[in-house]
């Protein structure tokens, strides 16, 4: 055992919803740092936070403004020639972040920066952080501001830490940021959105040949938008396809400025799931997907993983591209072994535990926002393979994959790549 | 504008270089924020903590602690953390958070220290400030809080104050400045333990080699009548050779205090016909720099109008005067400004 705080699956389902031991709940304790939770404590360190995500919109530039510590990290990202002239950043020093007098110059900044451009910027995204969170800014009227000064559209992407688990987290607020640019237009019947992630989905995933399958002609991502012109045309989407509950938000607001409806999927690696999921979606749309070869190739790549690798003893992390305890319950229904996972359980994930709890009930569970993670040690431990770069942080040397990689996997395609990543590492 | 950067990133912040004093020092370390401060120390300002494991902590504030500032139940989780653990003290780093609503980090430092039998520091960051001065107040906590007994001085030892790697651009430079030194070096904060922090007052002389460790050096005098002298330990010798090799006439150096004036130096000694120039973006101290940079401006200014043939400097600081400068230039890295490590460029090589 552990000196790590954990919980078996079948305790932690016996407790309830209501009864999350506080070990488990990161308001109830310090947030331990370590390199597992790096992506939770940064989201930006490695992947898309806010200022990342906000420069989605094509042809924009960002004025992150706060203290010099809220962009510090963004020196890592100026090196990817992407974004290297593409952030800016107004300093506030003490006098501002008690009395607010930065806001006066915010409209001088964003047309120096416009100006100093060889070619004006599609946007400006303005950035604030946690102090204009307290200091009450009314962000919205400092963007027309700004516009009416330097002449372009002014966004505002709200990085408020602070509100990471209220109801609006700082990833949903972007992404409605930046879709926030799009006008009414038109709408396409054979024109369809993929919103919720920041990079695009794998080219060999099965969704854009089952969206072509209905006569859908248009597949737009914003990570594909190449120019302001071509991410102006996602207005005349027929619908939105929602692959990440974050872009919920976004979504709506586009459903109630554009009248584009938005349906929302989920990231499932249980193929029984996701072709209910593909039938359903069908159904809202008015027509039949035929998945059946995606289906097959998908099981019998399950078929042939488990048969080698039943006996291994997996853990599952949650610095990946999926929900830690959708998949660990996934990888318990092909037939597989999960010893441990290390997660953050909560309302919209406790109903994968009943399920995991009845599989496997001896599964642990650890958070790795807990304090007591700093007393994990893997040789206590009889994971034999991992899934997730947090899980590679607690297991160095066991096989395993970080699962997190910017180009995004999604249904049957993403089963196949996972198994035949994990194949890789275990033989 | 003075305060926009359209050039460079901000500079490491005072959070970070106070994290960078204690690193090292298996003290528990929390930092009050939101979250995203402790990240952007944890994954760019703090290399050592992808190599080591260490008892670092955010306080994860939310919304509604920061309205209704509850501190006791801050102070309850830390006192919870610290008991989940052997620590040899426990410290607090301010962020922008506590600085907007005003937290009373001496009135939490009480509440802790009533349940916990250990150290405790407070060091009152903003977010706002620049490394040096977080760093120069967690030499001073640590000090004030640990080295409280007058020992008798041992004639052969020496503290060296300033080694970060925020300064040094190396996670290994402790071993450089041992190598330099004779007798018993003790490089606070930078491969020596807790225990020499407490036997501060041991030691016959401290060594300050950068301006961070210039308060707490005076405050050691004070406290405890050790002298203290300014020296450049940490140069590296690539950049020394660069900078010998590139012979210009007229030249600026670019890092902080100490540095830009060892780097001078050495110079000069090669070259006593060289017109040197040294400047700072960080704290001038007063007598040694030529020149104070507030903004990528002055930067730009000093470089348009000072007729310069060579600039040793960050090559991150080329990006503001690319239009203007057409001299040499010999990278001089310093990781409070750029983020890169010697060790890197060993890697590169």
């Amino acid at each position: 055992m552990n000196n790590a705080y954990s919980i078996s699956a079948s305790e932690l389902y016996q407790l309830g919803r209501e009864n999350i031991p506080a070990e488990l709940q990161s308001s109830k304790n310090l947030i331990y740092s370590s390199p597992a939770t790096l992506a939770f404590n940064s989201p930006g360190a490695q992947g898309f936070g806010v200022k990342r995500a906000g420069l989605a919109v094509p042809e924009s530039v960002m004025l992150l403004v706060s203290p010099g510590c809220c962009g510090r990290n963004t020196a890592a990202l100026g090196r990817d020639r992407k974004y290297a002239d593409r952030f800016y950043y107004l300093l506030q020093d003490d006098n501002d972040i008690i009395t607010g007098r930065h806001l006066n110059r915010i409209p001088e900044a964003v047309k120096e920066i416009c100006d100093s451009r060889e070619q004006r910027p599609s946007a400006v995204m303005l950035c604030i952080t946690c102090v204009d969170a307290l200091l009450g800014t009314d962000m919205e009227r400092v963007c027309r501001r700004c516009s009416e000064a330097a002449q372009v559209p002014v966004v505002p992407c709200y990085m408020y830490a602070l509100t990471r688990e209220g109801r609006l987290p700082p990833m949903a607020s972007v992404r409605r940021s930046v879709y926030s640019l799009l006008e009414k237009m038109p709408r396409k019947s054979n024109a369809v959105n993929i919103m919720g992630y920041f990079s695009p989905l794998c080219d060999d995933c099965e969704l854009y040949s089952l969206l072509q399958q209905t006569g859908v002609k248009h597949i737009r991502e914003i990570s594909r938008m190449e120019s302001f012109a071509e991410y102006k045309l996602m207005a005349e989407a027929n619908f939105n396809l929602v692959l990440d509950s974050e872009a919920r938000y976004a979504a709506q607001d586009l459903s109630d400025r554009l009248g584009i409806p938005y349906i929302e999927l989920a990231n499932l690696h249980n193929i029984d799931k996701i072709r209910n999921q593909y039938a359903a979606l069908g159904r809202a749309i008015g027509c039949n997907f035929d998945d059946e070869k995606f289906y097959n190739a998908a099981a019998e790549q399950i078929r042939s993983f488990t048969e080698r690798f039943k006996q291994v003893n997996f853990a599952v992390g949650e610095w990946l591209n999926a929900d830690s305890f959708e998949l660990a319950l996934a990888l318990l229904e092909m037939g597989l072994k999960v010893v441990e996972i290390y997660g953050t359980i909560g309302e919209r994930n406790f109903v994968y535990l009943k399920k995991i709890a009845a599989l496997s009930p001896d599964t642990r569970i650890y958070s790795n926002l807990s304090p007591s993670m700093l007393n994990y040690s893997a040789e206590k431990s009889n994971v034999q393979a991992v899934i997730g770069q947090d899980a590679m942080y607690y297991h160095p040397a066991k096989a395993g994959i970080k699962w997190n990689g910017e180009r995004r996997q999604f249904g049957y395609q993403a089963v196949n790549d996972l198994l035949t990543q994990l194949t890789e590492v275990l033989k | 504008m003075k305060s926009l950067l359209k050039y460079l990133s901000p500079f490491a912040p005072d959070m970070a270089g106070a994290v960078s004093v204690l690193f090292e020092l298996e003290g528990l370390i929390a930092i009050c924020d939101a979250g995203g401060c402790t990240g952007n120390i944890c994954g760019f300002d703090e290399p050592r903590w992808f190599t080591r494991k260490s008892a670092l902590f955010s306080a994860g504030l939310r919304d509604m602690d920061a309205i209704m500032g509850r501190d006791r139940q801050l102070a309850d989780k830390l006192i919870a953390a610290a008991n989940n653990g052997k620590f040899n003290f426990m410290a607090m780093i301010g962020s922008p958070v506590p600085a907007v609503i005003g937290t009373d980090f001496a009135a939490l430092k009480r509440m802790c220290s009533q349940r916990l039998d250990m150290d405790i520091l407070a060091v009152e960051c903003s977010g706002t400030l620049y490394y040096e001065s977080g760093a120069s107040a967690a030499y001073c906590e640590l000090f004030r809080q640990a080295a409280k007994e007058k020992l008798p001085v041992k004639a052969d030892t020496i503290g060296v104050l300033g080694a970060t790697v925020l300064d040094c651009s190396s996670i290994n430079v402790g071993k450089l400045i041992a190598d330099k030194l004779e007798g018993d070096v003790q490089i606070y904060g930078m491969s020596s333990d807790f225990q020499a922090i407490r036997r501060a007052s041991e030691v016959a002389k401290n060594i300050v080699i950068a301006p961070s460790g210039m308060k707490c050096a005076k405050y050691l005098e004070r406290k405890f009548g050790t002298p203290w002298e300014i020296a450049d330990l940490s140069l590296p010798e690539t950049t020394v050779q660069a900078a010998l090799a590139a012979g210009g006439r007229k030249c600026l150096i670019v890092h902080q205090a100490f540095a830009a004036a060892g780097l001078k130096k050495q110079l000069l000694a090669s070259d006593d016909k060289m017109d040197i120039f040294c400047g700072s973006f960080f704290n001038k101290c007063s007598n040694i720099s030529d020149f104070k940079f507030e903004s990528e401006s002055d930067f730009y200014d000093c470089i348009e109008q000072g007729n310069f043939d060579l600039v040793i400097a960050d090559s991150a600081l080329q990006r503001v005067v690319q239009k203007i400068y057409r001299g040499k230039w010999v990278d001089f890295m310093h990781f409070a400004v750029s983020g890169r490590l010697q060790e890197e460029l060993y890697q590169a090589v």
